[in-house]
């Protein structure tokens, strides 16, 4: 799943949009909040149409929203 | 609660009493030492209202129907486990005997059955099982 080199931002940018709740932004993007859980804990890496859903939802860039991080680096 | 876990805990629920019933049932048959011909119209009809409400709700939609992206994952890794565990279970209540009783041995009829709904429990448990621990471990962080 590669979870482990997955870092995001989207718990900060929810606090940074007007304190949106997990269930606020699941209902946006069109997933369980159990989804949101999962992905803002690192824990399940989402689909590139998911992630780029989650950015628009913020109105910023995917990358601002995820980051990849190389295993050698 | 989500609705794949609300589906696995309805499934497990509901596997565990058709186990409980059908082997009570057949457990009765038994002690009766019943020809499954005096009973066959008893097992076409439930036979058949079984396969017209699985017809019916495969009908109306399919398993996955409703599940985002991450749970249909969840739903596939555990339709694989089961599929593993249904090979295993069979396989091993299939071949145990073989080495147990001796190649020239007879085990009686009685135990077809219980095979069959065995494997069927064990297959169903396990994707239900599989199903719930992917969600709490994902979860487990989550508020």
């Amino acid at each position: 799943m590669g979870s482990d080199r997955l870092s995001n931002n989207i718990r900060k940018l929810r606090f940074e949009n007007g304190q949106m709740t997990q269930q606020q932004l699941a209902d946006q993007v069109g997933v369980t909040r159990q989804t949101i859980i999962a992905t803002e804990a690192g824990k399940y890496a989402p689909s590139l149409p998911l992630a780029f859903k989650i950015a628009q939802t913020f109105g910023v860039p995917i990358e601002t929203v995820f980051q990849y991080e190389a295993e050698d680096s | 609660m989500s609705k794949l876990q609300k589906s696995a805990w309805t499934n497990l629920i509901a596997v565990s009493m058709c186990a409980i019933v059908g082997g009570a049932g057949f457990s009765l048959l038994f002690l009766l030492n019943a020809k499954g011909i005096d009973y066959i119209f008893i097992f076409f009809i439930v036979g058949s209202l079984t396969s017209l409400g699985i017809y019916m709700f495969y009908r109306k939609k399919s398993p996955e129907a409703g599940f985002d992206e991450r749970e249909k994952m969840i739903y596939k890794r555990a339709l694989g486990l089961a599929a593993c565990a249904l090979t295993i279970f069979l396989g091993c209540v299939c071949i145990i005997p073989f080495f147990v009783l001796g190649g020239q041995n007879v085990i009686k009829v009685y135990y077809l059955p219980l095979i069959f709904l065995s494997t069927l429990f064990a297959a169903q448990f396990v994707h239900s099982m599989a199903i719930l621990i992917q969600c709490s471990m994902e979860e487990e962080n989550g508020q």
